[in-house]
């Protein structure tokens, strides 16, 4: 048996609700405005609000998606309802002299007119869908435009390709490929000892500015704390802020080089 | 052959080779200033020659201000088994609806079309753009500048219009709306 057990068939008769479609909630007030029978312009707010409740309501126990759009038109709807509730002015005329229903009914009216439009849209897009044209197509080159393939040697042909491709070169450069660069503190430990061995001293701080990135001076800055750490340098503080860097008389040890991290 | 027979052959065969709709004036254009009267007959016996007929599968037309040769409509069921061509979608009425109100009421944003609709038209308009009959034509020098829509040549082409003028009229609502602004403004006197 290829049905499933919950097919459409085996449905309790009560479950099946026939739904027209509705192209969005004018469209639905205007399906109610037909079913009560009334003109438009003398809408019944208080019954088509109620109605227009219940079919939310029914499509919410369908488990229907319901649009923003309707619930936005159902709290317009509850709006008006209200305000036609409220009490008139004595003289039975309401106060500012205009009936609250009147927006709705224009844009009923106008949204009435655009269907009946697209009505007849849809007839013609019926009739007139199954026209065929000549597909859009190049006309024939002009006489003066032609080519006379005759004089085009193979060479010719092969000229042009190479043309082409030397162009595209051009236009087309090879990506520039820039190599990741990696420092090694041991490269930097290295070159401070070096720049330190004249007995001259070096500024840290304007040592690490000429560095040509932030990697190289981290790097730099480890280096420093290992010539520290083996006492192969002392610091001395200027009155001007500087940070010089002195060698001091221990000789560095092979196995304490061996020993920083490469 | 006389000189009537060649004029007809001549725009006969410029119907058949243009690839869209020609202005009449341009296919006249290319005769002697002195021979276009004559022209534009021939013109006229042409387009009398491909009337709709039973026995004729292709006709003139005249469309976006333009002439020009197509299939019969209803000759498309074979046409399409020929080519073997699966039937093209149609267009929804949700596509329908919002395509008559840019229709009617070009230049319209989105968001105004959404109020004649009461419905966010953001993809329907994106099939319409689609398929070439809605573009936007610049934007609205209002908060957010929404982008203004406009029917397109192939809108009229597919529809059948010479022009927008020619869409069907939508006076009798236009009336019933009048009365109704009369029957509105009658209680404040």
């Amino acid at each position: 048996m290829t049905r499933p057990a919950t097919s459409r068939g085996q449905l309790p008769e009560s479950w099946r609700v026939e739904l027209p479609v509705f192209e969005g909630p004018l469209d639905l007030l205007l399906h109610l405005v037909r079913v009560n029978q009334v003109e438009i312009a003398d809408i019944p707010v208080a019954t088509v609000c109620d109605q227009f409740h219940e079919y939310l309501q029914l499509m919410d126990e369908l488990n229907l998606d319901i649009a923003a759009e309707y619930i936005f038109e159902a709290a317009q709807l509850i709006y008006l309802k209200s305000r036609l509730l409220l009490p008139r002015p004595r003289d039975g005329q309401p106060a500012d002299g205009e009936d609250p229903r009147q927006e709705l009914v224009e844009r009923l009216l106008e949204y009435r007119r655009i269907k009946d439009a697209a009505q007849s849209l849809a007839e013609i897009d019926g009739i007139r869908h199954g026209i065929m044209t000549r597909p859009w197509q190049r006309l024939p080159a002009d006489a003066d435009e032609g080519l006379d393939l005759g004089e085009v040697s193979l060479f010719d042909l092969l000229g042009a390709l190479k043309e082409v491709l030397v162009r595209y070169d051009r236009e087309h450069p090879e990506p520039l490929h820039l190599s990741r660069e990696s420092f090694r503190v041991r490269d930097q430990f290295e070159r401070l000892l070096a720049a330190l061995e004249d007995d001259r001293p070096v500024d840290l701080l304007d040592d690490l500015r000429r560095l040509s990135c932030r990697a190289e001076a981290v790097a730099a800055f480890l280096a420093v704390l290992e010539l520290a750490r083996l006492s192969l340098v002392r610091f001395h503080q200027t009155a001007g802020g500087e940070l010089l860097l002195f060698r001091t008389e221990r000789q560095l040890q092979a196995h304490e080089l061996e020993a920083i991290e490469g | 052959m006389s000189r009537r027979a060649e004029m007809e052959a001549t725009l006969e065969a410029m119907l058949f080779a243009s690839p869209e709709a020609v202005p009449r004036d341009r296919l006249l254009a290319s005769f002697e200033e002195g021979e276009r009267e004559e022209a534009a007959e021939a013109l006229a016996a042409v387009c009398a020659r491909y009337a709709a007929a039973p026995e004729r599968g292709v006709v003139a037309e005249e469309v976006a201000g333009g002439l020009r040769l197509v299939t019969r409509p209803d000759l498309h069921g074979a046409l399409r088994r020929f080519f073997e061509l699966s039937g093209r979608s149609r267009l929804s009425m949700a596509g329908l609806e919002t395509l008559a109100i840019v229709a009617y009421r070009q230049p319209i944003t989105a968001p105004e079309i959404q109020e004649l609709r009461g419905v966010n038209p953001a993809g329907v308009l994106g099939t319409l753009l689609e398929r070439r009959l809605v573009k936007i034509a610049g934007r609205k020098p209002v908060v957010g500048k929404p982008f203004l829509y406009r029917t397109t040549r192939e809108f009229l082409m597919h529809f059948g219009l010479e022009s927008l003028d020619d869409l069907p009229p939508l006076e009798e609502f236009e009336e019933l709306v009048g009365e109704l602004q009369t029957a509105a403004e009658a209680p404040e006197e």
